[in-house]
C-alpha cells in the first residue's frame, strides 16, 4: 500500500495533516468492501415491496424442488388412474412480442369449479429462454393495457413447458393473458382475449 | 447546489413507501451490507440472501425508525447484523467474522467493534463522488501505486494526486466522529 506521504504530497498545514492522517489509519483498519453489487441482489431487492412475499434463493429452490415433487407426484397419479380427469372447455394461443421472438404458448382453461370458485388452467409455452440466477416468468391478467392479476410464476426448461396453476379471477373482468419477466415487466408472450 | 438527503429522511420516506427514497437507501448502503455479510457468514451465496433480507426488513420496518432514538447509520447497521445473525442461525452455526491481521486474536468486543467500525467506513465511502471513492479503493486496497493507478484509470498522475488528498478530505469530514 502507497506510503501516506506519497498519497497526499508533503504540503500540508498541521491540522489538515493530522485529520487526512487519522482517515489514512481508518482506511487501512478496515478490509475492502466488495468490488461491487451483484447484479442478482439488484434484482432480488428490486422485486421487495412489489411482491407481498419475499422469495429468497434458497426459498425459490425449496419452492421449485416442492413443486417438482409435487408435479411428479400428480404426474404419476394421474398416469396410473388414467388421466388428470380436467376437462378444459377453451384455449387461447398466446403469441411472442419482439422480446421473445419464436416463442409460442397456449393456456387450456378449465370449467369453473362452482364450490370453490377456483379455474384450473394449463399453461404451455415453447422457445422462452431459460432464465438464471433466480429469474422467473409471471403469468398476468391484464386489462385496459396494464398487468391487473398475477396468475402464477414459473420457470421454463429445454423445449415445451407445461405448467398447472389455478385462478379464482373472473376472466370475463379481463382482456388478455401475458406472460413477463420481473426484471423489465415488458410482456413476452400475450394473447388477444382471455 | 443539490445536497443529498439525509439517512434519516430517507428512511421516514420508506417509511411511508416512498420506492424512490428506498432506491437511493440500497444505492448508499448495498455495498456495507453485503461486505459485513461476507465478512461474517464467508460464503457470497449466503451473504446476498442475508443482503436482500436485510433490505427486505428496511421496507417493511422503516416506519418503525426513530431518529432520535440514534442514527440512521446505526439503524440499518443493527437491522443488517440481525439478518446477517438470522442467515447465520439456519446453518446452526454462530457468524464468524473472517478476521482480518488486526483482529486475529480479538474478542467479541473488539471484533464487533471492528465491525461497526468497517460499516461507518464502507458507508461514508459510498456517500463519496464515484471519480474519487474509486482512487481511493484502489489506492487502499488495490495494492497499486499512484502511477498504477493513473495508468489504470488512463488520467494524469496529478488527476489522481488530486483526487486522493480531495477524497480524503471529504472522508475526514464524512468520519468527523469515528476514531480508529
Amino acid at each position: 500500500m502507497t506510503d501516506f506521504r506519497d498519497l497526499v504530497g508533503d504540503d500540508l498545514g498541521p491540522d489538515e495533516l493530522a485529520e487526512l492522517e487519522r482517515v489514512d489509519r481508518l482506511l487501512r483498519s478496515v478490509p475492502a468492501p466488495p468490488p461491487e453489487v451483484p447484479a442478482s441482489l439488484d434484482r432480488a431487492v428490486d422485486r421487495i415491496g412489489t411482491e407481498r412475499r419475499l422469495w429468497t434463493r434458497r426459498r425459490l429452490v425449496v419452492a421449485v424442488a416442492l413443486a417438482a415433487t409435487l408435479a411428479a407426484l400428480f404426474f404419476g397419479v394421474g398416469r396410473w388412474t388414467g388421466g388428470s380427469g380436467i376437462d378444459y372447455r377453451s384455449s387461447v394461443p398466446l403469441r411472442a412480442t419482439s422480446s421473445a421472438q419464436g416463442a409460442t404458448g397456449q393456456i387450456r382453461i378449465a370449467d369453473r369449479d362452482p364450490s370453490t370458485g377456483n379455474q384450473g388452467l394449463e399453461l404451455t409455452v415453447t422457445g422462452l429462454p431459460k432464465l438464471s440466477g433466480g429469474d422467473y416468468y409471471v403469468l398476468w391478467l391484464a386489462k385496459d393495457g396494464k398487468y391487473a392479476g398475477t396468475c402464477g410464476t414459473f420457470n421454463v426448461g429445454a423445449g415445451t413447458t407445461t405448467v398447472d396453476m389455478t385462478v379464482s379471477y373472473r376472466l370475463s373482468d379481463y382482456d388478455a393473458w401475458v406472460i413477463s419477466q420481473p426484471k423489465d415487466g415488458a410482456p413476452w408472450l400475450l394473447s388477444a382475449r382471455t | 447546489m443539490a445536497t443529498a438527503e439525509s439517512d434519516s429522511r430517507l428512511i421516514e420516506r420508506v417509511g411511508h413507501g416512498d420506492r424512490d427514497a428506498f432506491d437511493q437507501l440500497y444505492r448508499r448502503f448495498a455495498r456495507p451490507v453485503l461486505a459485513m455479510a461476507v465478512r461474517q457468514l464467508g460464503d457470497n451465496g449466503r451473504a446476498e440472501d442475508a443482503a436482500q433480507e436485510t433490505f427486505a426488513a428496511v421496507w417493511r420496518s422503516a416506519r418503525s425508525y426513530r431518529s432520535e432514538r440514534g442514527s440512521a447509520s446505526a439503524w440499518l447497521y443493527a437491522v443488517a447484523r440481525h439478518a446477517i445473525i438470522d442467515r447465520a442461525r439456519q446453518k446452526r452455526e454462530q457468524p464468524a467474522e473472517i478476521p482480518d491481521e488486526a483482529s486475529d486474536s480479538a474478542g467479541p468486543a473488539e471484533r464487533a467493534e471492528e465491525s461497526w467500525l468497517a460499516w461507518r467506513v464502507h458507508s461514508a465511502l459510498e456517500q463519496m463522488p464515484e471519480r474519487e471513492r474509486v482512487v481511493i479503493e484502489l489506492a487502499y486496497w488495490s495494492g497499486l501505486s499512484q502511477t498504477e493507478i493513473a495508468s489504470y484509470l488512463d488520467v494524469p498522475l496529478g488527476t489522481v494526486k488530486t483526487r486522493t488528498r480531495t477524497g480524503l478530505t471529504r472522508l475526514a469530514g464524512l468520519l468527523d466522529e469515528v476514531q480508529e
